[in-house]
């Protein structure tokens, strides 16, 4: 059992994809660079946009919110913390996780309502999504997933409940739902075969 | 919320899961551990890729939006401009991340030490404690060797490890965190790459999921380090598929 020229081995360099490097252009005022990074980043922001806000006009004015606020904060972006793509998409969710768990619109989500419709929070998925491949492994992937685990998961992701909300939905305590949503997403992870 | 708690929260950060309040305690937490901050960049991109999988095609209109208020969105500077202090502060955690981690995995470990061992008899209790501290000093006296080298690497089954070794000190030291309970008393087992074979280098102590542990052996002549789940006891050959290999 030799050990395989460190394979797995996670000590972060710097990312220096096209995206990173389309936002280090985009940092120093470059539209050009923006319409592309726009086409590479636009359908991801709108639909997960549309998972967490549902409705279809609130999500389109918060996925124009995070597409500026990306022009705008682009040298804020720091390529040794993470790819442009995860600081895109933790962007995105924080601004539609925050329209939703604004007071009005919390009082609008029937939780009831919420607990038989999170299954369809992944199945529902468009028939138009670009990305078939990407879809078909993130499915399968979350299908090796315990069936809490995937549930907490995508409760949280997709429907951007907090993990007490989510531990209330399932009827588990506080303490199983902080424990499942990491070790579900340590096993995506694996899956798919993410590193950083 | 005690250090060890707030560990276990990576994951519901990562997924945006934590109120305002708990993810800014988190964030304050992040700065002090290295090893929740790896862990949340990795769990970030992870859930990006959830993302991906939901993408839709846009409207041409957004695009229209977008691009026409770009004229009157003033960018932001760089954050090093912003203020003089940052830079600084950022390269030194920059070069200096496995210290931090190491700090943050002998608090963790010595917290959840003192939890089992008051529950035991006062020699032992002693004992134990010494050798942990002798560890501990061992561990951080490696991580500020001037030729150690770091590899981190997750495990298969869960939780990740360092492995940090100096030639100059003839030793080495392996560091985990989050590494889940094995079923049936089994236990975890590091191993020396060397020559094509794998030599026994000692056990993780049982029932602990993060801490640090010097090898038995120093890293001369290995060009690897394994783990693997073993018997209870430990095998002096390795009897399963390794877990993680490490570079040394
Ligand atoms: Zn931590």
């Amino acid at each position: 059992m030799p050990v395989a020229a460190r394979r797995g081995d996670r000590s972060s360099a710097p990312h220096s994809g096209a995206l990173e490097s389309l936002l280090d252009r985009v940092s120093r005022g470059d539209q050009q660079a923006f319409e592309s990074l726009y086409t590479a980043v636009a359908g991801t922001v709108l639909g997960l946009v549309r998972r967490v806000v549902r409705d279809p006009a609130q999500s389109e004015e918060v996925a124009q919110e995070v597409l500026i606020e990306v022009w705008r904060s682009a040298a804020r972006f720091d390529p040794r913390q993470g790819s442009a793509m995860a600081w895109i998409m933790t962007m995105t969710h924080r601004r539609a996780v925050d329209r939703v768990r604004s007071a009005q619109a919390a009082a609008d989500r029937d939780h009831r309502a919420a607990v038989h419709g999170y299954t369809a929070a992944f199945d529902e998925v468009s028939e138009q999504v670009e990305r078939r491949l990407e879809r078909e492994q993130v499915r399968r992937c979350l299908g090796q997933l315990t069936e809490l685990q995937r549930e907490s998961v995508t409760l949280a992701y997709y429907r951007g409940y907090t993990y007490r909300e989510t531990a209330d939905l399932l009827g588990t305590a506080l303490g199983t739902v902080k424990t499942r949503l990491r070790d579900g997403l340590i096993r995506l992870r694996d899956c798919l075969g993410v590193s950083a | 919320m005690s250090t060890v708690e707030l560990h276990t929260l990576t994951g519901a950060y990562a997924l945006g899961a934590l109120t305002g309040r708990e993810a800014a305690e988190f964030a304050r937490h992040l700065d002090r551990c290295e090893a929740c901050t790896q862990e949340v960049r990795e769990l970030q991109e992870t859930a990006a890729r959830l993302a991906l999988a939901v993408a839709e095609v846009p409207p041409a209109a957004l695009r229209t939006r977008v691009m026409a208020a770009l004229p009157e969105v003033r960018q932001l500077p760089p954050a090093e401009h912003a203020a003089n202090v940052v830079p600084m502060r950022r390269r030194m955690r920059h070069r200096l991340p496995y210290l931090a981690a190491a700090a943050c995995l002998v608090a963790a470990a010595v917290a959840g030490g003192y939890a089992v061992q008051a529950r035991q008899d006062a020699d032992a209790q002693r004992d134990r404690g010494v050798r942990a501290e002798q560890q501990a000093a061992a561990v951080s006296a490696l991580l500020a060797a001037p030729d150690a080298t770091f590899h981190t690497t997750a495990l298969k089954g869960g939780g990740s490890g360092t492995v940090v070794a100096s030639e100059r000190q003839g030793r080495t030291a392996f560091l985990y965190h989050g590494l889940p309970a094995l079923p049936g008393g089994r236990v975890y087992e590091l191993w020396y790459s060397r020559d094509g074979s794998m030599v026994p280098a000692g056990l993780v102590e049982t029932g602990r999921s993060s801490g640090a542990m010097l090898l038995t052996g120093g890293p001369r002549g290995a060009d690897g380090v394994g783990i693997t789940a073993e018997p209870p006891g430990g095998s002096s050959r390795p009897t399963s598929a390794p877990l993680g290999l490490l570079g040394v």
